[in-house]
């Protein structure tokens, strides 16, 4: 009951965004211009919530407004003066206006938006549905002026806005910046000067998208973007909450993700795989691994295992997975339905617990008394299993004291034996079934006060254009939920995922609220190139790295940042996206980065540097020692309970929590990194001793030269070179390395060195 | 190593340096930041505009958060009529059904063990406290109590983020960064919300306090918690790497700004601007924060206060000074986290170790505002995620969480002293008398410093948030 307060509390505290939309001029747009107002205003009285509502008016669809209702009528189409709507919101007496009095101290109705209400009665009062739930247009791409500057069909979309607006593209980026563009985008790493150098030389008509393959191609790729779902995913290597313990085998998962977007699998198998891998038929072991690690999804957020009530855990164990599956895949934010009907999304509590009745058939634990035990595979092949049994079982004859020296050494040597080649066990972090069980409505939340039990489905109103799935009696329905979103006809699937990659390639996305489609999130500002992406992607076989190609070989992504402040003031966050917005690169980026240049990266690949039993807490002390592991940082073990400072500094989002639109901030714990921290230290010197090296014999220009041209992969300047010559004789005269290394230190430090522009 | 003295004084450096700063001294480039904040907010050290919404009681906090719950029961709570019923299992009745947590749900009975020390009442409102707590005794006439805390969250995790950001559930900005990104920062050479941690004698190998807790949330980056940490890294990274000089740092920093100036002439993009004076905080952080962890000039009798352990940083009594000097200068928001109250095994054993270390400190704290002028606009919140049950844990004297209700204590700027709000049954179980939520804290905290709670929002993916959620009303009972 406690929690289920809370979860209202929660969900209550919700405002309608702002629209920042003109529509003086126009036709009018429903979801654009109306249904804000009449969220913002009546819903919470009258919209989808029946528990809340008064006066038996629900104003989220347009269903029986216009009935007679003892001779007046809420809304009379064409005649607003007749609407009932109308003359109560403009009502004279206080008592009988709308909003309550108590609503509209607090945000009253303004009179621009009395009158849209009115227009809009005037020109027929028509209801349109959330643009989310209408399935994905196929809009032909409009008409431009300029059509030379477009590249690709989805150039249009963005030049007809930009000219509409009366603005002008941005010219073209020179080769060397889209080079550093795409090397940091895609693999997260700047380029080695060679690879520079090389594409530079690359005088084929064709270079930009061979290169853009080559990056793609590299393995690079998938520890660059899997890392941005691992976002989403809120990817952690271990619990959090009261209790800590260590996920010893979500790594399997994270190189899974990684290994996704190599291969790249195509993104309908890759929503299945996580939501239902374990369901999957396979034809061998080897690709029920594959896909069984993929579950590793529903199992690695945060949960409460020191909780006294089993029913409570497994409840919110379920409501965390309903969330972040809603949040990922769908931008619902469905967890806002366990005790009451969304206030504002056409998602019922019973649509949410028919969802819940796939999850509470679903097992994430093993156990749920205190400590509770995450459920977790061994899918190691039979014989190693029997091995590995075999040897738990001599160890412990071995280990009693009754056993003799003479038989010790006899048993020791036929484990060893035993364990010759012998593989870990295959363990897998993942969610497994549970006894089928449809789930009754919890009342507030509270599983002690239940309502009418819901058949296992998928919410009603989302399941207009996509249909509602049969649920199999013996399964879960998993399987089921897991086909229905990855199907072409969900209407927010495609258009979710291809919203998250725009945003990871521009830093915005159309959809400017990635993890909220709902009415509460910001509309499109591209709605037209939204759903021409959407239906590429589906038609291209879901596959993101085709997606990538459409995307960045654009004349949109070869923009340059240079823009004219005039541009700059009348879009300052590049909504048009009439230019490219530099934006700083992510934590890991800023580490990987320093260290590529300084030659010390490490690329082994995959693999766990996390070493603690199962349910065994994890160690907090020991985050320095995996830092010092010169891999790339997504390899670095994620703890819940503490992060890297350097990862911090620089906004690692909280891996407890759904993230696909990461902040960018900049503050003083960055700048100390960068002036003191030993990576950055150990990594300029190395690089300058490399150079002292290279370029024996160089003058002090050159050597200045050198060093700019390898960190911030162009050639320095007139000032630069000349700076390397003061900086010799001024910095420590007769230590070169000391010299060199804190020039080194001033460029891995420079806005240039940690923007991709 | 031997450097050259100021080499930047040479001539040609010195020009140098006057192109590449582009003649814009320290404070301008500070200036730039808030610049960066948009106009209005620059008037006001950062504030936002008509905050404070009314003149502020007091102008900075310091939360003193004791993680793991001590024990309201054994501190707070004088229940005599008890002691005849020591040992029985608490009535049905008391507990109605309420949930415990799994450390004590398995148990066959919940013997009643009323507090195991004597009290003495203290203060104009005769408010009990108990002897493992002699100096707050002393200066029980400037605390005012609240005895009917409640809270919905039964384990630690939620009931801390419940504590410090109004949300059970994570990723809402700490009380701090509100403060921050309401009202600005004060001292510009230093962060405005800052943290210090602790581990008491108590239970040692408590868990640490999360860093999430002082997470700014869906806030600006820059209103986070900076966590100073014990040792010579107060700040990750502050100190100069071996060889390299204040001065070869500054010159550093002039390349460095040369660089990224040229970057902003081509970009124009205000997030470079911002950047260039983080450079210019970070490099007078390291300063100002070698001269805040300086207690050399501290005088005898401010050390004396709180104790042996005050000059071992990093421990609790350390943190209380550093508290004061934060205070001093203009800081905020200052959190004190101090762990090890969580005592599940034996409260006997385990509650006298932590107080004894606790309780000198947190005296000598309120004792050293007061004497340096600072308490009048100091508010000092005492206060911790939840109680413990008047039932024994396990065999040993243990006590089990406890949400239905705790003691917190308040003190300092438009704060009552000597007062005492809500009481609970005579069992301490359930409040009675003015219940009071940790949104209703929150709500106080923010009126003292002239914010009103339901006025402070952040639009943040479609919904207006605050640190109140949709409650929460001032406890106007402990207000001067």
């Amino acid at each position: 009951m406690r929690s289920s307060i809370r979860l209202f509390l929660f969900c209550l505290a919700s405002q309608p965004a702002t629209v920042v939309v003109s529509c003086a001029a126009g036709t009018l747009d429903f979801n654009r211009d109306v249904q804000p107002i009449l969220a913002g205003h009546c819903m919470e009285c009258h919209g989808p919530d029946a528990a809340a509502r008064k006066g038996k008016l629900r104003l989220d669809q347009g269903d029986g407004l216009t009935d007679d209702r003892g001779g007046h009528r809420i809304v009379v189409a064409g005649k607003p003066e007749e609407s009932e709507l109308i003359s109560r919101i403009t009502h004279a007496d206080p008592e009988e206006r709308m909003p309550p009095a108590e609503f509209a101290k607090k945000k009253p109705l303004k009179p621009e938006q009395i009158e849209i209400l009115k227009r809009w009665i005037a020109e027929g009062a028509k209801y349109e549905k959330h643009w989310s739930l209408v399935p994905p247009a196929n809009p032909a791409p409009p008409a431009v002026a300029n059509s030379s500057w477009v590249e690709k069909p989805l150039d249009h979309f963005v030049l007809a806005a930009i000219e509409a607006a009366g603005q002008q593209p941005t010219s073209r980026a020179d080769r060397r910046t889209l080079a550093r563009r795409a090397w940091l985008d895609l693999h997260g790493l700047p380029p080695a000067a060679a690879e520079m150098q090389a594409f530079l030389l690359d005088n084929r008509p064709d270079a930009w998208p061979r290169l853009i393959d080559s990056l793609l191609a590299s393995p690079r790729y998938g520890e660059r973007w899997g890392r941005h779902w691992l976002d989403v995913a809120r990817y952690s290597d271990s619990n959090g909450m009261d209790e800590d313990i260590a996920h010893p085998a979500a790594w399997r998962f994270r190189d899974y993700v990684i290994g996704a977007f190599n291969d790249d699998k195509p993104y309908d198998q890759f929503i299945v795989e996580q939501l239902a891998g374990d369901l999957l038929p396979a034809e061998n072991p080897e690709r029920t691994r594959a896909q069984t690690v993929g579950v590793g999804f529903l199992s690695v957020g945060p949960k409460m295992l020191a909780c006294d009530d089993p029913e409570k855990m497994r409840r919110d164990i379920v409501d965390e997975q309903i969330d972040t599956t809603g949040r990922a895949f769908l931008g619902m934010t469905l967890g806002c339905a366990r005790c009451h009907d969304h206030k504002f999304d056409p998602v019922s509590t019973a649509d949410y617990y028919g969802l819940a009745g796939i999850f509470m058939s679903t097992k994430t634990l093993t156990k749920y008394s205190v400590v509770a035990q995450i459920y977790t595979y061994d899918l190691s092949d039979s014989e190693h299993k029997q091995r590995w049994a075999k040897i738990a079982e001599l160890e412990k004859q071995r280990d009693k004291k009754e056993t003799s020296a003479e038989d010790k050494s006899r048993l020791s040597a036929e484990i060893d034996v035993l364990r010759k080649d012998l593989p870990l066990p295959f363990d897998v972090i993942g969610v497994t079934e549970n006894p089928t069980e449809d789930t009754p409505v919890h009342v507030r939340g509270d599983y002690l006060t239940l309502g009418e039990t819901v058949p296992r489905r998928v919410p009603v109103a989302l399941s207009a254009t996509a249909s509602q799935p049969e649920m199999p009696k013996a399964q879960s329905g998993r399987l089921e939920l897991a086909r229905w979103i990855a199907s072409p006809e969900n209407p927010f699937t495609a258009r979710v995922i291809v919203n998250r990659v725009w945003r990871w390639h521009f830093g915005r996305g159309l959809v400017p609220t990635p993890d909220n489609f709902g009415t509460l999130g910001v509309r499109p500002t591209h709605p037209g190139l939204l759903d021409h992406l959407a239906r590429r992607l589906v038609e291209s076989g879901w596959s993101l790295k085709a997606l990538h190609r459409e995307i960045m070989v654009s004349a949109t992504y070869r923009q340059s940042a240079v823009a004219d402040r005039a541009a700059k003031e009348a879009d300052p966050e590049n909504a048009l996206f009439a230019r490219w917005q530099p934006r700083r690169v992510e934590s890991e980026v800023v580490r990987d980065a320093i260290l590529t240049k300084s030659g010390r990266l490490d690329l082994t690949m995959g693999g766990s540097m996390l070493k603690v039993r199962a349910n065994a807490y994890v160690d907090q002390g020991k985050l320095a020692e995996y830092e010092k592991v010169l891999r790339r940082t997504v390899y670095l073990p994620v703890l819940r309970s503490s992060g890297y400072d350097s990862q911090n500094a620089f906004d690692f989002p909280d891996p407890a929590l759904c993230e696909g639109d990461r902040r960018t901030s900049t503050v003083a714990p960055q700048a100390l990194f960068l002036m003191n921290s030993p990576l950055v230290h150990e990594s300029s010197k190395a690089l300058a001793d490399t150079m002292i090296e290279k370029t024996s014999g160089a003058s002090a220009r050159e050597r200045a030269a050198w060093l700019v041209r390898h960190i911030l992969d162009r050639e320095a300047t007139e000032t630069e070179r000349l700076r390397g010559e003061t900086f010799l004789s001024g910095y420590a005269p007769g230590d070169e390395a000391a010299t060199w290394s804190a020039f080194a230190r001033v460029l891995f430090a420079s806005n240039e060195f940690l923007y991709i522009e | 190593m031997n450097f050259p003295p100021f080499t930047h004084e040479q001539p040609m450096r010195r020009t140098f340096l006057k192109r590449s700063a582009g003649g814009i001294g320290m404070m301008a480039l500070a200036s730039l930041l808030r610049r960066d904040l948009g106009a209005a907010e620059a008037s006001s050290g950062g504030a936002l505009p008509a905050l404070p919404h009314y003149p502020p009681k007091a102008k900075r906090v310091i939360f003193m958060h004791m993680a793991g719950a001590p024990s309201h029961i054994d501190l707070f709570e004088h229940k005599p009529q008890l002691e005849k019923l020591r040992g029985t299992d608490l009535p049905p009745s008391v507990r109605n059904g309420q949930r415990i947590t799994g450390f004590t749900s398995g148990q066959k009975t919940l013997p009643v063990a009323p507090a195991h020390w004597p009290f003495k009442m203290c203060g104009p409102s005769a408010m009990p406290i108990s002897d493992l707590l002699p100096e707050l005794q002393k200066i029980a006439g400037d605390l005012a109590f609240v005895r009917s805390m409640h809270t919905d969250a039964i384990n630690h995790d939620p009931g801390m983020s419940f504590l410090h950001s109004g949300s059970q559930l994570p990723g809402r900005p700490a009380l701090g960064s509100w403060l921050s990104y309401g009202l600005g920062s004060v001292n510009h050479d230093l962060p405005s919300f800052v943290v210090l941690m602790s581990r008491g004698a108590g239970r040692p190998q408590e868990s640490p306090v999360y860093d999430r807790f002082w997470s700014s949330g869906f806030l600006p980056g820059e209103h986070q918690g900076t966590r100073f940490r014990a040792g010579a890294d107060p700040v990750p990274f502050l100190a100069n790497p071996g060889g390299v000089t204040s001065a070869d740092r500054r010159d550093q920093l002039d390349d460095l700004a040369a660089l990224n100036r040229r970057h902003q002439a081509t970009f124009h993009d205000s997030d470079i601007a911002a950047r260039i004076a983080q450079y210019e905080l970070a490099f007078r952080m390291q300063t100002s924060v070698p001269e805040l962890l300086d207690l050399s000039k501290e005088p005898k009798e401010s050390l004396d206060l709180y104790g042996p352990d005050v000059l071992k940083p990093g421990s609790f009594a350390w943190n209380c000074l550093m508290a004061c000097r934060l205070a001093e200068r203009g800081v905020r928001t200052i959190q004190l986290s101090h762990v090890g109250w969580d005592h599940h095994e034996n409260v006997v054993d385990q509650l006298p170790r932590q107080c004894a270390e606790a309780d000198r400190p947190t005296a000598a704290l309120i004792t050293d505002l007061k004497r340096r002028g600072l308490l009048d606009d100091t508010l000092v919140v005492w206060g911790t995620e939840f109680g413990r049950t008047v039932f024994t844990q396990g065999g040993n004297n243990g006590r089990d969480h406890h949400p239905r209700c705790f003691t917190i204590w308040m003190a300092g700027g438009g704060i009552k002293g000597g007062t005492v709000i809500g009481e609970t049954d005579d069992f301490a179980y359930n409040v009675v008398r003015e219940p009071c939520s940790v949104h209703d804290l929150h709500a106080t905290i923010l009126d003292r410093m002239g914010v009103n709670h339901e006025k402070l929002t952040y639009l943040f993916q479609g919904r207006k948030f605050r640190l109140t959620d949709v409650s929460g009303v001032p406890i106007h009972g402990v207000m001067a």
